[in-house]
This record gives C-alpha cells, structure tokens and sequence, in this order.
C-alpha cells in the first residue's frame, strides 16, 4: 500500500514537472530527474529542454555571419533565375535610351522566348525566362486579380511603345510644352514625352515595384509559397530538390533574396557594394545614404539572412517574423523615394528660372516610384499602402494641372501628394525629402 | 502489474498535459473522445460511381454513337444541312464529354483518356499531312494533338469560310481521305471509350469503392486530388488561364476550346463547371436526386470559415464564377477585340477564387494532402 501511495505521488510530481513551464525539477522520478542534469540525454533535443519530458528549448535560431548556407558541403544557396531577369532589365533599359530601337525589339525583349536573340548577352537568349510573366504576378497579390494584372502589364507594354512611337521620332528635337523631344538636365540630356514625363524612367522604377518588390515580398517570402504543398514537410525532413542541392522551400527564400541582391558581387556578403543594380539594391542604397534612415541596409539584410537560418532551424515563427521586417522596410524604401523624389522636382520647378530638365527626371523617377507604392505591404497585412485606384489617381494628378502634364504642375500639387504618402507610412516628409 | 501502472501513467499524462482543460478530467479521459466522424467514405464513393461517373460515362458514349450515326448520314450525302446536323452532334457530344472529363482515375488515368481526347490547339497542318498521305496511326502519344474533338473542330468548322466553302471540299477529289480521316478519329474515340466504361463496370467499380480508407493511395484522396488538379490546370488554366495568358503575359486566342467553331468556348467551360459543382454536390447524373458528397462530407464536418459553411461558400463562389462567365461574348471574341481582355480576366478571377476554398479549407477539413503544386517558380 505504502509502495502504491508513493507511486502516486511520483505521478503528481511528474505531471508538474511535464507541464510547468520551467524546470526547476525534482529528483524523485529518473526520468523528469533529466531535465536539470546539465546535458543533453534521452529524447531531449537541447540541454534539459525539448523532447517528450522537458520543457521546449527555447534556442534562438542564430544567424550565420554571411548568407552562406550548406548541405554537404555544397552551397544551397541559388537565384540565378533573378539575377537572369534584373540583366535582361538592363539591357531593355539600354533599348529603351537607344533612339534606333524598334517597339517589335524591346517588347520581344520584354516578353523573351527561349532561344529567341533579344539580347546582346546569349546566356540570356539562350534562358527560358522573361520579365513580363513575373510583372505584377505574385501569389498574394495577383493570383486571383488578373484584371489588374493584365492592365499593369499593359502599363509596361504600353510604356515601350511610347517611348519609341513619341520620344524617339523627337530625339533631335527640343522639347518644349506639348513637343516630346530632348531637354538638358545639367551636364545630362533627358528624353521626354509631349507631357515632359521620360518613359524610360517610370518603366525603370515602375518594375521596381511591379517585378522585385511584388515578386520578392508578396511572392517568395509568402507563405502560400513557402508552405505550399508538402515544402514543410520536406524542409522539415531536410528533403531536397531532385537534383538539386536545396529544399523547396530554403529556395523559394532565396528567390526573394535574388531580386535584391541578385547583381552583387559576392552574394554572401551584398552590401559591400550596395547599389550595384538599376533596380532595387540601388535605391536601398540611396535610401542608406540618408542619415535619417542610414542602417535600413543592413536591416533588410539581417533579416534575409536570419529568415534562411530559420528554415534550416524549422522555426517557421522566427522564419515569417524576418519576413515582415523584410516587407516593411522595403515597402519604406519605395514610400521614400517616391517622397523624396516629389520634393526634389518640386524645389528645382521653384527655382527663380526653373530647371524644368531636372524637375521633369526627378518627377518622372518620382511617378515610376508612386506607380510602384501598390506593390508594397502594409505590415501585418495582405494589403499595399496604397491601392492600385489610389495610385491611379495619384499618378492623374500629377499630370492634370494644365494641358501639358509636368510643364504646368504645380508645386501645391506635388507637395499635396508628398504628404498623403509620408503620412502613411512612419517616415516624415522632412526626412525622406533630404 | 508494472505495465499496467506505465499504461496509467501515460494515459494520466495525457489528460494532464491537454490544452482542453475546462471539463472534469476523469469524464474527459474516459467518455469524451472526438465525436467520432459519422460520414462514411464508402457511401460517398458508391453514390459517385453508381450515380455519377458510370452513368456520365454511358452517357457520353451514347453521344459518340449519336455522332457516329450523323457522321454516317454526312458521308453519305455531304451537303450543307447534314453537315449542320452533323456539327450539331459534334457540340453535343463534346459537352457531354465535359462532364467525364474530370474522372481522369483508374481506366482513364491508365488510357490517358483526356489527352486522347482533347488536346487543343489541335495541329492542323499534322492533320492535313495525314489526310494528303493516308497513313497514320492514331494510336501513337505523339499523334494526340491530330485527333479527338479539337481534331473534328477543325475538321467540321475550320476547312472553309462558311458551309458551303466546308461542304466543297467533300465534293472534290480528296473528299474521300478526308471522311476516310474523320472516321478514324471518331473510331478511335469510340474504341476509348468504351474500352473505360467497361473496366469501370467489369472491376474497376468494386476496386474503386473498396479504397475507402483515409490514406494518400485511398480512392477518396487520390480521387480529391484527381479533382482539384482538373478544376485548376484544365478548366481554370486550359479554357481561360492560357488563352488569356495570366502565365505568359501573352494573350493566345489560337488556344481557346473549340477555336475553329469560335462561339462555343464559354459553353463548354459551363459545361465543365456545372459538371464540376453537381459533382461537389452529389447530384445524380441525369436526376434531380443527391447522394453523399464532398458537400455533405463537409456538413458532416461541420466545417465553417468565417462562420459560414464551407460547403454553402464553395457553392456560391462557383456560382459567382459563373454568372461572369455567362456574360461574356466567346471567349475568342473577349481576347481577339479587347487589349486588355478585361471583362474576360475579372471572371477568370471569380473562377480562380474557388481554387483555395477548395485546395486548402476544404481537403484540410478532410485531413486529405494535396500531392501536386501550381508549379510557376523557377
């Protein structure tokens, strides 16, 4: 009896023990006795933590010092599909600044078909990818809103045709209110539309938004991608891609990394030479080089780097909370740039002789930027910081002031627009506007 | 005795360490199981076969026969109104095999029946070559796009300007290879599927039914996923995703069903999705009648999201896709006349929307694992 008395109250103890939230212990039981013996044994997958007895480790995951990532010794780190389209984009923008370019050239090169020879760089003719299929097309974003999707990809489409059929023929012309043709920005020459806007720019920052932004934060670093299928499962189980040195998922992370970072030098380590794109590692460089935001660099690069060691680690919670970091700090870069880029067109239109070749670059880099304000994310959301209809409407009022779009805006107009985003967003106007 | 005592222990562990912790532990621990699921798998997967696919099946051989028999009559007399009578078949029958087209398990699965079936765009110039040359074997995999419904498409609607161009060339002198062609391919049809529905009655059936456990190689699993993937990459993805490019970005008019008759895409897409809900819905093939369902397994369920059942929420978004369907012009019409194709991408969308209420609420209601993905990386 005395024995069957002793044995309940060991099951009380080990219930305590089981459940409590520390691990203060109590030697009566051997096996519970585990969970304070200063080592990892039996089913504990920690040092007196984890397993069927102790309580669960609570080891943050820890980040490695560069974004180098292995099994078996071989790198499973691969975005070659990325950096393949931010290089079909800079030689699109190179067509879209040479005059002799036809429409037929620089929408095959849009839209390249394997094999076709679009591009100067065979390596790029030779690959099955494009840029229009991945323009405005990520799963949260567009999966079920083709209707968007088809009439931002015509906004692209559209962009090139102009440039060729309006800016083109002018390129030897002056431009002036109502003429498309050239028109000096100090030491540079721009090429702008009747309207003073420069296509090549707002296709340049308009794929910003509609290709890395949307591809990286609302595609690759979502979970209806990451967890889709059995990734979890296989990540879990460390399985990988045939042939392939990778879990689908520990890819699909690195996807989103690729349109970042997919142009710089070393991968591992990418902001030594932050900027080294057109597209965005640029302006998160520019952004960086304001004091007001200096550290946003290594922000974003932290948190990709941390994320793809939480999927080595399994912990999905510290994995989406990386995420989150990512999607907000580079939907700033984008709320930023377009603030700042307003002001800057603004104060050179307010000059005593107002440098209108300036302004118009500094507007048309401006309106590329709020066009790509509908790919960002508010965070903890499904939603941009601005819709598509607001951006849209944005976008007309920049150019509605007078007949002749940039040449007749005025300052109250853009400064208007300036605040509406910088309110939004917990940046002041002040401070992107330096 | 020691045994016993392990035993209690780790069932006293259990209950303790239980995140439910407002009833009495002991009535938990002995009474309160999950109320067992009441559904049985076996009585769904006997309403499908015996009141759905088998029935489908008979149903679309019965048309085959049907257009066999106009085929003759044009043979016969090729002339403009046999020719109507004949495409008129055609159209019947190929909505009727719609609502097959989704049972791609078992004989078909092992015949690869809808790809022998409707591969589209159909190859022309193939078709022509083997018309002009008189030798072909339609059995070879590499021959699926020169045959079938789209191959009669384009033998039926695409070889003139309007019935009287079509009806002249079975008056000239390769009119003979031509009919020779077409009745090779309705052959072939015939043959098919006749050869399904027989091993659906003749085995198939009791095989199919007796799968009726709850595991990736259960009938019921293997059956869901059978489903979805139709819905996604064949009614959602080949009648309106590819012709309207949403993956290329490149719209394909050539790429619509039924692209030579030009006006009855959207017609067989409604075909395909009434087919596709009456099946989520139990409705007996022909009748007015419902059996167990994905439907009624859900309500069994009880499955809710947002509060409304889930079975109530698949019903009405397929309803809403179809509503946008119904109201566009042809399919060909909405993407040849309008850049972009708007209306047509603003149904495609609703059609999109069941996908996940489908792909992700209801198979996990069902602790069914979805074995396939859209695969769109890179």
């Amino acid at each position: 009896m005395k024995k069957v008395f002793l044995s309940i109250l060991a099951f009380s103890t080990l219930l305590l023990t089981s459940c409590s939230s520390d691990d203060e212990g109590n030697n009566i039981d051997p096996i519970a006795a585990t969970c304070d013996d200063g080592i990892m044994n039996g089913d504990e997958t920690g040092v007196d933590c984890g397993g069927a007895n102790c309580t669960p480790c609570e080891t943050a995951v820890e980040a490695p010092e560069s974004y180098s990532f292995e099994r078996d010794g071989a790198s499973t780190v691969n975005f070659s599909g990325q950096t393949t389209r931010l290089l079909m984009g800079n030689e699109i923008l190179a067509a879209l600044s040479d005059e002799t370019s036809t429409d037929t050239k620089i929408q095959a090169m849009f839209a390249h078909a394997e094999g076709e020879m679009d591009f100067e760089d065979a390596d790029l003719n030779a690959s099955d990818k494009n840029i229009l299929s991945k323009t405005a097309a990520s799963k949260d974003y567009f999966s079920d809103n083709t209707a968007d999707q088809s009439l931002i990809r015509k906004d692209f489409t559209d962009w090139i045709s102009a440039q060729v059929s309006e800016v083109f023929p002018n390129w030897n012309t002056a431009a002036a209110p109502g003429t498309a043709g050239q028109i000096a920005d100090g030491e540079s020459t721009r090429y702008v539309n009747a309207q003073g806007l420069e296509y090549n720019q707002v296709f340049n920052k308009g794929l910003i938004g509609a290709l890395t932004v949307d591809q990286a934060i609302n595609n690759y670093l979502s979970p209806e991608v990451l967890d889709e299928g059995q990734n979890r499962a296989n990540n879990d189980a460390g399985t990988v891609e045939e042939g392939k040195s990778y879990t689908t998922m520990e890819h699909k992370w690195d996807e989103a990394y690729g349109y970042v970072y997919g142009q710089n030098a070393d991968a591992t380590d990418p902001n030594a030479d932050l900027g080294a794109d057109n597209f965005l590692n640029k302006y998160i460089g520019r952004v960086e080089g304001d004091d007001n935001f200096a550290g946003i660099a290594d922000e974003i690069f932290q948190a990709f780097k941390l994320g793809r060691a939480a999927i080595v680690a399994q912990d999905y919670e510290v994995r989406d909370a990386q995420a989150e970091i990512i999607r907000q700090k580079i939907s700033e870069v984008i709320g930023i740039r377009a603030v700042y880029y307003l002001q800057q067109g603004k104060n050179a239109l307010a000059q005593e002789t107002p440098n209108y070749g300036t302004a118009f670059h500094d507007l048309s880099e401006g309106y590329g930027f709020i066009y790509s304000l509908q790919f960002t994310r508010k965070p903890g959301t499904t939603e941009p910081y601005f819709s598509k209809a607001e951006v849209d409407a944005f976008l007309m009022d920049i150019l509605d002031d007078g007949d002749n779009g940039l040449w007749d805006v005025a300052p109250a107009t853009l400064e208007t627009i300036a605040i509406a985003i910088s309110e939004r967003f917990d940046f002041s106007m002040e401070e992107a506007s330096e | 005795m020691k045994k016993v005592w392990i035993s209690a222990l780790l069932a006293v562990l259990i209950w303790a360490c239980s995140s439910d912790s407002s009833e009495d532990p002991i009535q938990k621990g002995e009474e309160e199981q999950p109320a067992p699921v009441s559904f049985e798998r076996k009585s769904m997967l006997i309403n499908w076969a015996d009141n759905i696919i088998i029935p489908s099946y008979e149903s679309f051989s019965s048309s085959l026969s049907e257009l066999q028999t106009n085929f003759e009559v044009f043979q016969q007399e090729p002339t403009e109104s046999n020719l109507i009578n004949l495409r008129a078949a055609w159209l019947s029958s190929y909505k009727s095999w719609q609502q097959v087209s989704m049972f791609e398990i078992g004989p078909a699965e092992s015949v690869g029946l809808r790809l022998q079936m409707n591969i589209y765009p159909t190859d022309a110039e193939k078709i022509e070559s083997f018309i002009a040359g008189g030798t072909y074997d339609l059995s070879l995999s590499s021959n699926r796009d020169a045959k079938g419904f789209p191959a009669l498409d384009y033998l039926i609607n695409g070889l003139g300007e309007n019935d009287e161009a079509i009806v002249s060339k079975f008056s000239a002198t390769d009119k003979d290879a031509i009919l020779a062609y077409m009745g090779d391919v309705l052959l072939n049809m015939g043959d098919l599927t006749e050869q399904v529905l027989t091993e659906w009655k003749s085995g198939y059936k009791d095989t199919f039914v007796n799968n009726d456990g709850a595991s990736a190689t259960a009938s019921v699993d293997r059956f869901v996923n059978d489903y979805i993937f139709y819905y996604e990459k064949f009614l959602r993805a080949g009648k309106m995703g590819f012709p309207l490019g949403v993956f290329t970005g490149n719209v394909l008019p050539e790429n619509v069903e039924a692209y030579f008759k030009a006006d009855v895409s959207n017609e067989l897409f409604l075909a395909g999705l009434n087919a596709f809900q009456d099946f989520f819905n139990g409705k007996h093939f022909g009748k007015n009648s419902e059996g167990e369902s994905l439907a009624s397994y859900l309500d069994n369920l009880n499955e809710l999201k947002d509060g409304e059942d889930l079975s109530v929420l698949i019903n009405n978004q397929i309803n809403t896709a179809r509503e946008k369907v119904r109201a566009l012009t042809p399919f060909r019409a909405e993407i040849e006349n309008n850049n972009p194709p708007t209306a047509m991408f603003s149904a495609y969308d609703e059609v999109q929307r069941v996908v996940p209420l489908l792909k992700v609420d209801m198979v996990s209601a069902m602790s069914i694992s979805i074995d396939f993905v859209d695969a769109d990386g890179d």
